[in-house]
């Protein structure tokens, strides 16, 4: 965890006590204040050398480094792309990203369920952000933790599957609040689910208004460039 | 699970707030915690509790006042309450496009994490006391 100190806001009456003495100081300090300052402080590293960062959130499984694979191999030859992997343990996923030759830094959290700003701050040290127009962001697989903890970066891709069942959108509303793009992954295999992606879909309109929803199957590329598109990474 | 994480940085704003005045001991700590993250109460104030064991902390009450959400229309000024007493959080969010208009609904409460007022115990002197009692 960040154990960087905490500058106190507005004390709005503090009382001078006597020795020995009880007294109460009243505040309003935001308790993960530190994590959003350092959040912004990425957020302002990253834009002022041009470069846009994806964090893309999403289940164990429902295909997050697909996508990402899929738009890189799309994207690449245009932009010059990394991408920092978190992980509870593995390398698993940084290994298939590696393969699209873009540099990729990987993240374990060890026992923590999410990344934290202070974990990117250290990521973004690695790589060569000098040289660099996009970077892509992969939390860890859980929809309830990554929500409390923004990032720095400038835009959210949430990736949901079908296989995951017709109640994921309903079931994490957090996840979906600040969602710039939700892709609706694995289309291909739908019908056998008996899943029906519109129905997932009209959850995130209800939810989020402003989320593009995008349905899509990395298997067969299907819906891969429109999420590039509605990301406005495409030039 | 993201409790202990949370209770991690609520123990070094509490400690650094304890260097700032000078206090010995916290005797009080109060939050406010909007409806709508998703933080489990006791699953903070266990971490807390664990947390603060062996620090000027230790033995303090973590008292949590649950604030509900409230969304507003920027266009039109309808107002809605978002109430949710799903223990599960689940359907915690409800609909954010506005009923009359159409327009998005802005969040105006209900994300709060804050500390409000702590209570502490200012360091008793004895010492300088004595001495500087009259002969």
């Amino acid at each position: 965890m960040v154990a960087v100190g905490i500058g106190l806001a507005k004390p709005v009456e503090v009382v001078t006590p006597a020795e020995g003495e009880v007294f109460d100081v009243e505040l309003e300090v935001n308790i993960l204040r530190e994590n959003e300052r350092l959040a912004e402080e990425n957020k302002g590293r990253l834009g002022s050398k041009g470069i846009h960062a994806v964090d893309v959130m999403g289940s164990v499984g429902s295909g997050k480094t697909s996508l990402i694979k899929s738009m890189i191999s799309r994207l690449k030859q245009d932009l010059r792309i990394a991408v920092i992997e978190g992980d509870v343990t593995t390398t698993i996923d940084s290994d298939i990203i590696s393969s699209e030759g873009v540099p990729t830094v990987q993240v374990n959290t060890g026992k923590e369920c999410h990344l934290d700003a202070n974990l990117i701050r250290k990521a973004l040290d690695k790589l060569p952000l000098g040289s660099l127009d996009l970077i892509f962001i992969e939390n860890v697989g859980n929809l309830i933790c990554p929500a409390e903890f923004p990032l720095g970066s400038d835009r959210r891709l949430v990736v949901v599957s079908v296989t995951e069942g017709p109640y994921m959108v309903v079931k994490h509303p957090m996840m979906f609040r600040d969602a710039k793009v939700v892709a609706i992954n694995k289309i291909d295999v739908a019908s056998a689910m008996g899943v029906d992606p519109n129905k997932l879909s009209a959850d995130v309109a209800r939810l989020n208004p402003k989320a593009a929803t995008v349905h899509t199957s990395c298997r067969n590329g299907i819906g891969v460039n429109e999420v590039i598109e509605k990301l406005g990474l495409n030039r | 699970m993201h409790e202990f994480a949370i209770a991690t940085s609520l123990v070094e704003a509490l400690l650094e707030l304890v260097e700032k005045q000078f206090a010995s001991k916290v005797l009080e700590v109060h939050l406010s915690v909007g409806k709508l993250r998703v933080v489990s109460i006791d699953q903070l104030k266990f971490s807390y509790g664990i947390l603060s064991k062996g620090t000027a902390l230790e033995g303090s009450t973590l008292d949590v006042e649950e604030t509900p959400g409230f969304a507003r229309c920027n266009n039109c000024n309808y107002t809605q309450k978002l109430e949710t007493d799903d223990p599960t959080f689940h359907f915690g969010l409800p609909q954010m496009t506005c009923p009359q208009c159409e327009t998005n609904l802005i969040l105006e409460g209900g994300d709060e994490l804050l500390i409000t007022r702590v209570r502490m115990l200012a360091p008793s002197t004895s010492s300088t006391v004595l001495s500087n009692g009259p002969v």
